[in-house]
């Protein structure tokens, strides 16, 4: 092939059979959580719920953000009461299980939370709004509270939640509940696998669950094909940690 | 509400038409009841997302005696681009079950009722392998369209199929069939229906 | 009343990839040269690899001249036009060639000869209905020079495909010949793209590495590309994109006669009783400047470049500046660059890092490439397969029909598939029509109380049957690799607000349809030049900024040659 083209030797890695891949890729990944607790649980964090005190030196000062806060904690747009509905959801979203912390450990809440600081009233209104109608809705269709409903009924409200049904129901959605569910998830997403900078993506579990192999500056031939063989270690940093940006606040 | 004529019923039979037309066979037809539904009246609000949502319960009778095993669509010949918008697809059901109960689990992981075990839960519009009840427009009366298939064989068919991906996998098995047609117009919540223990006193504190 | 500033040769509205490029030949030629810029300077340490606030926060340090301006859009007159999304472009030294792909093509011999080459091959009947396509005013070889000396100036890796004529197989063989090779090899490729180019190989394709203005190797004294996934809309933090910012400003500015004022809003160009421009009105802060000049070049974006005709108006131009025939804002279309075909794989792509110009290309179905008698269409697409993902992004991908987007079921399908998921990139003919037009909202205004441009266009069935026949040539590339599920998008509608939008000041011999003349100067006013994609009158299937580049050069070159004629 022509210059600049490299021929990776490892792509045959790639075995035509999915069923085969599938089963070998498992394995691979129960190998890497083996030796993450085994001794490099500074590179590959493996802490489930609860695990808090793991925490990695990025997650000092400043970035500790709300560090033990237990679901219902006030933040600094919302009520006490609009942020227990809030952690209720964001926990359903993306929940703590057998494949790691959830949305609410990795403090999505937090980065929500300074989000509408950001992005100011109209943001935290919309929040709010959609909040208190979450609530209305649990209430007039399953009899009760969001956070008192089951995890079942909770899915199944947000289901309906999503999917535009609750915005007939005369609850208070503005517009198609969809926007407002959408509205939540993004910020959710963006707390959850977003530059722990921004005061998410809490002991980078985000980035652990999708196995992503971090912010590098430079990403050479060779890491490349470290990668494809499985052979990279992942970096675990801030892009903000990095010489040239540790001024601070993005500008 | 009382009964309106179902106006897409003509509809409905039209889109079953071309499944027949496509089969080798004529299939005959079977009784499709329900305790709670009736063909032209207004579904149950719990069936809807004005209540929990829950799949509604059916049953069945003079089903063919070689059905093997049976599937159901439910689904608005008044809505969707193209129409129908699908609102629950569910195969791979035992061909000696008696009907549905109300309530299947809306996930995967959770198991189907003992009666129907092996059912599984086909793709609807909204791309989600679960049932998910009428929503129409606020004040218009919109049809539901439940079809029940008796298949002549046992297929081991993948989660997730498409209304068309089911279709073209039954056809040349639909030995019977049967349907009914509830409808459903919005329910939406006022001061009233809101119970006592509501937040709104609270909402601001 | 505005301060009047002292007259200069020439004074550039935008100091973006087009304008950007002009002032280096019209610099080292001696002319004074004032640039007029709405953003700022940005350097490496403002684009740190941060997806949050290059892909959801829109960078919220910019200046946002172009969102106050966003335009409207509807799909046909009969329909409402809303501000939908935000504006896809940038305000800044360097414009969005900071942040762009950067993926830096010539086009094809046949995207200037569309309307010729269409009726020789199959007749004239085959030009779609109500389609004001013309043949462009010169063919590629007249632009080969300019984009020959552009790859050079700015710098851009590639493979030849067509050197002098002799083809080179690991490049474009549907390429027009070109001088020279590119002055850098191609940006490396990754497994699963050489996987990709083993299976266009296998269907009897003929794969290539695309063309990017990015350094494969140093360049100019600059580091080669660092291939850390930050690229999509992200500024380079070893300066390796290869903006204006970095390449030609610097020179032009190091001739001391290039001066650039930034944070300029420009409002109006001024005319005089005779029909010439004079020079323009712009505001910094709360102050209001007027910079008079011999020679005015509009280089700003397409939306921006018609409104600023549009609201200039004088007793000689009555609807607008050089709109005496009423051909400002016509022949508008965006690229059709929709109906995107995802796939999902039953491996790793270890896609993590690289960038969007870092790719595998396929021409075979582009263009007038391959026969069109059994076809319903004219032209085609070419399809692009990238190495480019983010956390975020990633863990917002479609899930195939396997569940919903959250939740525990969710996060086992994301643990897996993360890495698994591919899109494909297809850029398709668009071609301009009678009822695709761009014109001054009657509603909507920018913060200075001035209206915004209001887009009507919508694609039709041409582009439309472009959409579908080479969605199903990507699923059948995708297939051959190994996928194993594959989603396609609508072949879409309204076409929206673009980052590729072209026409508006269409370039061609006759005033009577066209803005501007062959040389990109204004028909009505002649010390007018136009730079930038509005005076491209056809797409082809790939990105337009090299070629608005080639043309800005060769306007400042005919400005420098011509000076005395055009400046008056």
């Amino acid at each position: 092939m022509g210059h600049g083209m490299t021929k990776n030797p490892r792509k045959k890695s790639h075995p035509s059979d999915g069923s085969e891949q599938t089963a070998s890729k498992i394995t691979r990944r129960d190998l890497l959580k083996a030796a993450g607790a085994a001794g490099a649980a500074a590179l590959i964090p493996t802490s489930l719920k609860g695990a808090s005190s793991a925490a990695s030196p990025i997650l000092d000062g400043a970035m500790r953000g709300s560090a033990a806060m237990p679901p219902g904690a006030p933040l600094m747009n919302l009520t006490a009461r609009e942020t227990e509905i809030l952690a209720a959801m964001v926990d359903r979203l993306i929940p703590s299980d057998e494949l790691g912390i959830g949305a609410l450990e990795a403090d999505a809440l937090g980065y929500i939370d300074r989000t509408l600081s950001e992005l100011g009233p109209d943001s935290v209104e919309s929040y709010r709004t959609g909040l208190a109608a979450l609530d209305r809705y649990s209430e007039y269709t399953r009899g009760a509270r969001f956070i008192e409903l089951s995890e079942r009924d909770q899915d199944s409200a947000l289901i309906d939640v999503q999917t535009g049904g609750a915005s007939g129901a005369g609850v208070g959605f503005v517009g198609s509940s969809g926007s407002f569910f959408n509205m939540v998830k993004s910020h959710t997403w963006q707390g959850t696998f977003g530059d722990p900078h921004y005061g998410g993506n809490r002991e980078f579990a985000g980035w652990d669950l999708i196995d992503y192999p971090g912010v590098r500056m430079r990403v050479t031939e060779e890491d490349q094909e470290q990668l494809e063989a499985e052979e990279l270690e992942p970096e675990r940093r801030s892009a903000y940690e990095l010489a040239m940006f540790r001024t601070g606040r993005p500008r | 509400m009382r009964a309106r004529r179902p106006i897409y019923l003509c509809a409905a039979l039209l889109a079953v038409g071309s499944v027949m037309e496509l089969s080798a066979q004529t299939p005959s037809t079977f009784i499709v009841e329900s305790p709670t539904m009736r063909t032209g009246e207004m579904m149950p609000r719990k069936y809807s997302p004005d209540g929990p949502n829950l799949s509604p319960p059916l049953t069945w009778r003079g089903l063919p005696a070689e059905t093997r095993q049976i599937a159901v669509i439910c689904q608005d010949h008044g809505a969707g681009n193209p129409p129908p918008w699908v609102h629950w697809i569910i195969y791979n059901i035992p061909g000696n079950a008696m009907g549905l109960p109300e309530g299947i689990p809306f996930e995967s992981t959770d198991p189907m009722p003992r009666e129907i075990t092996g059912a599984t839960h086909g793709n609807n519009g909204w791309g989600l392998s679960m049932y998910r009840g009428p929503a129409p427009p606020r004040n218009s009366v919109h049809h539901y369209h439940f079809a029940v298939f008796a298949l002549n064989t046992e297929l081991d068919l993948p989660p997730g199929l498409t209304r068309n991906e089911l279709l073209e996998a039954i056809d040349g098995h639909i030995i019977g069939e049967g349907h009914m047609m509830p409808i459903y117009e919005r329910q939406p919540a006022d001061q009233d229906t809101i119970p006592n223990n509501s937040i709104h006193g609270s909402w601001n504190d | 009343m505005p301060r009047q500033l002292r007259s200069t040769d020439v004074v550039i509205v935008g100091m973006g990839a087009a304008g950007g490029v002009a002032v280096l030949p019209l610099a080292e030629a001696g002319l004074d040269v004032v640039g007029l810029e709405a953003g700022t300077w940005l350097d490496q340490r403002d684009f740190a690899p941060d997806e949050i606030r290059n892909n959801y926060r829109d960078w919220p340090m910019l200046v946002k001249k172009c969102e106050n301006e966003r335009p409207t859009s509807r799909a046909t007159s009969a329909t409402n036009a809303n501000r939908v999304g935000g504006h896809p472009m940038m305000n800044a030294v360097g414009g969005t060639a900071v942040h762009y792909w950067a993926q830096s093509w010539r086009l094809n011999p046949w995207d200037f000869q569309v309307v010729s080459e269409t009726a020789r091959r199959y007749g004239r009947s085959r030009i779609p209905a109500n389609s004001t396509v013309e043949d462009w005013p010169f063919g590629y070889d007249e632009l080969e020079p300019y984009y020959d000396r552009v790859e050079r100036e700015i710098g851009v890796s590639g493979q030849a495909g067509n050197v002098g004529g002799n083809l080179d197989l690991k490049g474009n063989r549907f390429e027009g010949p070109r001088k020279r090779p590119y002055p850098m090899p191609a940006l490396r490729w990754t497994g699963f793209l050489e996987t990709m180019a083993d299976a266009a190989h296998s269907l009897g394709w003929h794969p290539f590495p695309g063309p990017a203005a990015i350094n494969s190797e140093r360049y100019d004294g600059r580091a080669g590309c660092a291939y850390h996934g930050f690229c999509s809309k992200g500024g380079c933090p070893v300066n390796a994109k290869n903006s204006p910012h970095l390449t030609t400003i610097p020179k032009a500015l190091d001739t001391g006669n290039l001066r650039i004022v930034t944070q300029a809003h420009v409002t109006t160009l001024q005319m005089d009783g005779e029909g010439r421009v004079t020079g323009v009105n712009y505001v910094v802060g709360n102050e209001e400047y007027f910079q008079p000049a011999k020679v005015v070049l509009l280089a700003c974006y397409t939306y921006e470049n018609v409104r600023l005709l549009l609201l200039s108006r004088s007793s000689a131009y009555p609807d607008g500046l050089s709109n005496n025939h009423g051909q400002v804002g016509r022949h508008y279309f965006s690229h059709h660059q929709g109906a995107a075909v995802s796939a999902l794989f039953p491996f790793d792509l270890k896609s993590w890092y690289g960038l969007p110009a870092q790719g595998v290309a396929i021409d075979d179905w582009a263009d007038d490439n391959f026969d069109h008698v059994g076809h319903d269409f004219i032209g085609g697409g070419n399809l692009w397969v990238m190495s480019d993902r983010r956390p975020i992004s990633a863990a917002s991908m479609s899930t195939y029909g396997n569940g919903r987007n959250w939740g525990s079921g969710w996060k086992r399908f994301i643990r897996e598939n993360a890495d698994r998921s591919h899109s494909s990139y297809i850029q398709k003919t668009t071609l301009p029509y009678e009822d695709n037009y761009l014109d001054l909202d009657p509603t909507v205004t920018d913060e200075l109380g001035l209206p915004v441009i209001r887009i009507t266009a919508q694609f039709k069935q041409n582009e439309r049957a472009i959409a579908e026949f080479t969605q199903n040539r990507m699923e059948e590339w995708y297939r051959e690799a190994g996928a194993i599920e594959v989603v396609r998008g609508g072949l879409g509608n309204s076409m929206g607000i673009s980052t590729h939008a072209y026409g508006g000041t269409r370039m061609g011999h006759d005033p009577g349809t066209n803005v501007v003349n062959p040389w990109s100067f204004s028909h009505e006013a002649p010390n007018l030049g136009i730079l930038g994609a509005s005076v491209m009158g056809t797409s082809g299937a790939r990105n337009p900024t090299l070629t608005s580049q080639a043309l800005a050069w060769r306007s400042a070159a005919h400005l420098v040659e011509n000076w005395e004629d055009v400046s008056g």
